[in-house]
Order: C-alpha cells, then structure tokens, then sequence
C-alpha cells in the first residue's frame, strides 16, 4: 500500500464479502424453492428471496466496484484521496442503507413497504431489479454523488492515468443511467424500453468499463508488463464493448412491443458482443504471459485470468447462444436466460472484484501477498466456486431447453407448470452444483485466516 | 511512426466510437418512440389498467412471473394469461392462493378487493393487445 | 499511377525507414487498421443480414429497388471515388514534402465529401416524403440503417478530412512524419470502399 488513504477499501471490501455470503444463502434457498414449493413458505415467498439474492448481488458488486476505486485511484493518481472521512461516511451510510432496505423485503409485506417509502409519490419500485423502495434509490445517488465527487478530486489534483479515466466514465455512465430508474410511465412498453437503459447499459455498458479499468490495473501489477500496452489494449477492449453493446441493446427490444426492425439491428450488433469478451481473455493471457516478474500473489494472477475466461463464457459465448432473433423468440424469458445470467455476472463481475481483492487484500493488511498455505486455499476457492458454476451454467442450460422443446416448440406444447415437473431433475442438479458453490465460498473466506508465512513488503 | 500503434490513436477512436453509437441509439430512440402508437396498446391505457399496473408492482409479481418474457422463471407467463385463462379464471384463481398443496410452489394471498382484481385483469388484458411481434409462439407462453 | 501506387506503399527516400522491408511497412497507424478491421467487420455482419433477408423476400427487395434513385447514388459514387483520389494526391504530395500543396488536395477532397453529403440529404428528403421509414418494410429498413450508417462515416471522415487539411496548412505532415495523414487517408478510403460495397447491393444488384 502506497497511500494510507488506500486504506478506506478495506471496509468495502469486507462488506463486500459479507453480502455476497448473504446473497449465496438466499441463492441456495431459492434452488430449493424451485424443487420443494413450498419451502420457507408463507415467511419468505420466491419472490422475496429473489429479490434479496439480486439485490445483494448488485450492492456488494457495487461496494466491490467502491471499494477497487478507493484501493486504484490514489495510487494512481499518486496522491492521497481527497476525503477518506468521507469515503468512511458513505461507506456506513450505504452499508445502513442496504442493510435497511433488505430488512424491509424480509420483515415488511412489499406493498406495505411501498406505501411507507413515498412509493405512491413516485412510483418507482415492483420492477425487476429495480424494487428498491424510493428513498433507498434517493439514498444510492447521494452516495454515488458523493463517492464520484470525492473520487474526481482526487483525480483532478493529481496523475491523470487512462485507467483512471476510464474508470472513472465507467463510475459516471454508472450514477447517471441509474436516473433512469426513477423514470416509471404507464405505458408498459414505454417502462420496459427505458428499464433496460438501467440494466443494459449498466451490465453490457459502462460496467464493462469499471471492469475492464480494474482488470488493467491488477495486470499491470502482477505482471510488470509496460503501462503503455496494457493502456492501449484497454482502449480497444472498451471500443469495442461500447461499439457493440450500444446497438446491442437491441437485443432487448425483440418482443416487448417495439418496432420489428430490432430484431435485425439487435441480433446484429449482439452478434459481435463476443469480441471484447475474447479480446479480454486474448489480452489477460498475453500480458501474463509477457509477465517481466514473478509476482508473489499467485491468486490474484489466478483470478484475474478467471475473469477473461468465464466472463468470455458467460457472457461472450451463453449471451450469443440465444442472442440471435429468430432463436431468442424460443429462448426468450426461459431458463436459458437464467443460465447466461448466472454465469455472466460470476464471470464478468463477481471474478473481476475477487480479483482486486485478492490482489489488494494482503497489501491493505501489510503483506505482498499472502502465505503459500492460504493462497493455496484461494485457489481451491476459485476452482470450486468456477467449475459448480459452470455445472449450474449447465444444468440451467438443459433445462432450458427442454423446456423450451416441451412448452414453445412441440406440436403440442405443455403449459408451463406441467414442464417444471418434467425438468425438476436438472433443478436438482443446479441445486447441489450450489451447494458446492457455497463450499467454495467457505474455502474462500477461511483463506483470509490460514496462518502461515506470508510474502513481505519489499519498499523498493 | 508508422506501422505504431500509438495510444492517442486508440483513444480518439474510443471516444469517436463511444459518441458515434450513442448518438446513433439516441437516434433510434427517438425513432422507436414515434412508432410506438401503432404497437403499444395505448389507446386502451386506461385508469383502470394504470391502477393495474401499480398492482402489479407493488406485489411485486415480476419477482415469480414473467411478464412478455421479463422477469422472474418461477411462475408462469402473465403477457399472455388473458387469452390463456379469461377474466374469470384470473380473478378465481388469484383469491384461492394459497393452493397449500405440500412441496407445490405457492402464490400468496394478496386479500385484493373485487375493484382491485378487476384493475389487475385490466392491466393484463392491455398487456396481451401490445403488438409483441407475435411472441410468445403459443398460449402456454 | 504506377509511381502513385508505389509512394502509397514505400517511400523509398525515408532513411528512417529505409531499413525496413518496403513492401511491408504498413501506412498510417496501426491502431486505425484493426478499427478498419472491426467497421468492414460490421459493415460485412449487416451485408450478411442483407443478403439473408433478401433471400426470404426477393419480391419485395426487388419491387422497392426500382424506386430507389440510381443516379443520384451514381452521382454519389463519382463523388467518393474522386474525393478518395484527391486524398491519394495529397498524401503523394505530402511524401515529396510539399505540405501546402497536400492541403488544396485535401480541401478537394473534402469538398467531394461534402458533396455526397448534399446529395444524399436530397435523396433523403425525397424518401420520407414519400413515406419512407425503418418500419415501413424490411427493405427500407435495410436501405435506411445501411445508408444512413455509412452517412455517418462520411460525417465522421469529413471532420478527419477537416483535421488534417488543417494540419497540412501548418506543414504538420512531412516525409519524416507521415503518421497522422496516413492514418486519416485509410480512414477515408475504408469509407469510400464500404459505399462501392454498398451502392451495387441496395441500389442496383438484382
């Protein structure tokens, strides 16, 4: 650690950490809901616990996201960030405010709590991801505001580096289409068009910048390769992830209403959604390959070359697998989609904060990098977090398709509950692919304690 | 130099690209938004779907259904229940929730009055009238 | 146009590069050739897209062909074809030093650009009073998004075209510097060569 302000990470993270275990709880609890019915029923209904599992998921992403920016910029920018008291501040403010809202979905009937929450000032909640009741949203762009204007200044006194650029647009694309989730017109269709300006451009859009910056700059770190190739590297990937997935919203745009011609301009432009994927993967392989030095932090080289794969996977290869119109009015809304979104957003996002964590992890607890026994059992993290969720990726693949063979493309399709019964088996599967999912998630936060000798600081 | 690559260059069509596509999706937007009329039901957007709609939010039914393929894979397609089941069925089976059939899926019981159900079915009739481009491909959604 | 061919590819009287291969040394900067390679990516992906959406619909495609306006794409294709010849006299003069003389090339150049703007904004106009729009059919669609896509890449290189005209009247480009110009002149290029894809598949190809 370069800057004792970089310090101010370490809380996000271990919130990050913490929340992400709650999400997996409630993850588990729906796997079992989609085999035993009734299960937690009447107390915690499918809905509630969705709800509690996706937006756990987004918030510790985002305090992952938080927390790699406060760990990146100063040291970067080589200077200290402007307000570490105010990082603090908003870090208990978001972590109450979180803590807060979840509460709310367990312990409150959601209509209750909407009508408590000013939701019938401004109806803003009941949309998929978006069911923060009205004063949390509030709530999470004051923080962003605040987190953007402390992150600038600290930028703007000190080295401006195209990482910090970029991840800094990433950060602002990020506050700024979250407004659009304050935008609930009746018109369903209407809704549904500016919904995804939200979720899309967030998940295919500037959060591959926030990702794409952060990856870069653990590269950089462990391999020593020059600045000036991964930077260059970094523009093309963000090209073209911009240059696709701006269009490619399109692929959203098939069904829901709207004019036909996006089927043609979505499946096109979605089509091509793959090549940043695999220039990332391209681009992680190589520099680690082109490594100067053999940094002492195996794990994170580990994690970081994770993410260019599985989000190449997850969401290069499983989004093109159903991006395509005229395959996407089968697929559409199936467990296909839920497939592609597991895997994904593990890929993508949940690998690329891990990353940084591992790598920032030990700095922030004054090590270079953690002793062999525990980065050992890092590594036992990633491989059995990865390969159960490429079981899971699996077994909600299969049954999507047979599920989309029984009840869209058969002469004589079955409704819907009758083909949950028939596919219940690979339901079963995706449930014990969780579960060892959960195991390495145990593995992964017993690493942070394995005693052992760990690599020290060299103050060069 | 030629036959470099120089990060300037990288940049500038970075931020060519960025800006040349949003424009071009703004464009687009615009040109979606004047052709809805003819696909987006609104003529029939009435009180009563609208009071629907806030319905339909704040029991949060997208968190088990989907609705034209959005949402949640637990419970079944509601875009198309309309034409699927009939006013009457909606509202019967919405008020015999819970089904208590151990180790079945659940739907809570919402205690919705007979105005209240009327709104939901309302919302999802205008619902079925959008113009999807003929998706689902069959009524089992 | 021997010699023309040949200064494009080598300039034999750089010593710095007069080490190197001529034959291989790539002009302009590397990083516009992969974003070439990504635009005819794009613009291949849609020419695919054409041609299968054509194939289910051949009537059609070929009815509303008739009422696209073949001269004024014509026009248009002159236009570019000269305007890219222009730039290849102002990067050949740019080569022998004379970077004044580079930017009335390039101002002629530009002024080609310029016009194929003007002629398509007519061509445009025509379209939509006569009701033409991207739901109005497939065929329409296709006319529109592919056209107007290319549109904007003639926008764009125009204002590359501004940039280095103006560079070239502060004799920013010389035998020793040749990057910026370069770069900027396959830009263009790849513009002009996506319309000679383009004209004769939507306009004229049956």
């Amino acid at each position: 650690m370069k800057y004792s302000s970089q310090s101010v990470a370490m809380p996000y993270f271990i919130a990050a950490i913490g929340l992400f275990v709650g999400q997996i709880i409630f993850g588990l609890a729906m796997g079992l809901q989609y085999v035993v019915g009734d299960f937690l029923f009447p107390e915690i209904p499918f809905n509630v616990a969705r709800m509690v599992h996706t937006n756990l998921l987004i918030v510790w992403l985002l305090f992952g996201f938080m927390g790699a920016t406060y760990f990146l910029i100063p040291e970067e920018a080589e200077t200290e960030l402007y307000s570490p008291k105010l990082a603090l501040l908003m870090f208990w403010i978001f972590l109450i405010a979180g803590a807060a809202t979840i509460l709310g979905y367990l312990l409150v009937p959601y209509s209750t709590l909407a009508e408590m929450t000013g939701n019938n000032i401004l109806a803003t909640m009941g949309r998929e991801f978006l069911e923060q009741p009205l004063i949390t949203k509030i709530g999470i762009v004051i923080v962003a505001l605040a987190f953007l204007f402390n992150i600038t200044m600290t930028m703007l006194k000190g080295r401006k580096t195209v990482i910090s650029i970029v991840l800094l647009m990433g950060l602002w694309g990020l506050a700024i289409f979250f407004l659009f989730s304050f935008y609930n017109p009746g018109n369903l269709v209407k809704d549904k068009f500016y919904w995804w300006w939200v979720v899309h451009l967030w998940v295919e859009g500037v959060w591959e910048l926030i990702m794409a910056a952060i990856l870069a700059f653990v590269l950089i770190k462990v391999t020593g390769v020059d600045r000036e190739v991964i930077e260059k590297w970094l523009y093309v990937i963000i090209t073209l992830a911009l240059v696709t997935g701006l269009i490619g919203t399109g692929h959203h745009y098939f069904w829901i209403g709207t004019p036909s011609y996006w089927q043609w301009l979505g499946s096109i432009f979605s089509a091509l959604e793959p090549i940043p994927f695999f220039a990332m993967t391209v681009f992680a392989f190589n520099m680690v390959n082109r490594r100067r030095r053999e940094h002492p932090n195996k794990a994170a080289v580990l994690w970081a070359l994770g993410t260019g794969v599985m989000a190449f996977l997850g969401a290069g290869v499983w989004g093109f697998l159903h991006t395509l119109a005229p395959v996407n009015y089968y697929t559409h809304g199936s467990q296909i989609t839920a497939a592609h979104g597991h895997m994904a957003f593990y890929g993508a996002y949940v690998l690329v904060v891990l990353t940084i964590i591992s790598y920032a992890m030990p700095l922030l607890r004054g090590r270079a990098a953690n002793g062999e026994r525990a980065q050992v059992c890092e590594m036992w993290a990633f491989w059995l977090m990865t390969i159960s969720m490429v079981f899971i990726t699996l077994f909600l693949t299969a049954a999507g398709i047979l599920q989309v063979w029984l009840q869209r493309v058969s002469d004589t399709p079955m409704p819907f509950m009758a083909v949950q019964d028939q596919i219940s088996l690979f339901y079963w599967m995706r449930l014990w692919a969780g579960v060892v999912f959960a195991a390495g998630l145990v593995t992964y936060l017993a690493s942070f304690f394995v005693k052992g000798d760990s690599k020290p600081l060299i103050h060069a | 130099m030629s036959g470099t690559f120089t990060k300037a260059m990288a940049r500038n069509i970075f931020y060519g690209g960025a800006v040349f596509f949003f424009l071009l999706l703004v464009a687009l937007t615009f040109d979606t938004m004047g052709g809805l009329p003819k696909s987006d039901n609104r003529a029939n957007l009435t009180e009563s779907v609208l009071r629907g709609k806030h319905i339909w939010e704040t029991r949060n039914c997208i968190g088990c259904h989907t609705l034209l393929g959005e949402g949640a894979y637990f419970a079944p397609e509601l875009g198309n229940v309309y034409p699927r089941r009939g006013a009457e069925f909606i509202k019967a089976w919405i008020k015999s929730q819970p089904t208590g059939t151990p180790g079945r899926r659940q739907m809570p019981n919402f205690n919705f009055t007979e105005q209240e159900l009327d709104d939901i079915v309302a919302f999802l009739k205008y619902t079925s009238e959008i113009n999807t481009q003929k998706w689902p491909p069959n009524i089992e959604g | 146009m021997n010699t023309c061919a040949q200064t494009l590819v080598s300039p034999p009287a750089l010593p710095a590069v007069a080490s190197d291969s001529p034959a291989r040394r790539l002009p302009g900067d590397l990083a516009i050739w992969f974003f070439i390679l990504a635009e005819l990516l794009a613009f291949g992906a849609f020419f695919i897209a054409y041609a299968f959406a054509r194939a289910n619909n051949v009537e059609l495609f070929n009815e509303q062909q008739l009422a696209l306006d073949r001269n004024a794409g014509a026009l248009n294709t002159i236009l570019l074809l000269t305007s890219s010849y222009f730039v290849v006299r102002a990067v050949q003069a740019a080569e022998a030093g004379q970077g004044r003389r580079a930017a009335t090339w390039i101002a002629g150049g530009f002024a080609c650009g310029a016009g194929f703007i003007v002629v398509k904004l007519f061509e445009y106009t025509a379209k939509f009073a006569a009701g033409v729009s991207l739901s109005s059919s497939t065929f329409h669609m296709f006319y529109l998004v592919l056209t107007f896509f290319h549109f904007m890449h003639v926008i764009l290189g125009l204002v590359i075209l501004a940039a280095l005209w103006n560079g070239a009247r502060k004799g920013r480009y010389s035998p020793g510097n040749m990057n910026g110009i370069e770069t900027g002149a396959a830009y263009w290029h790849m513009v002009d060569l996506v319309w000679l894809i383009l004209f004769p598949l939507v306009y004229v190809m049956r």
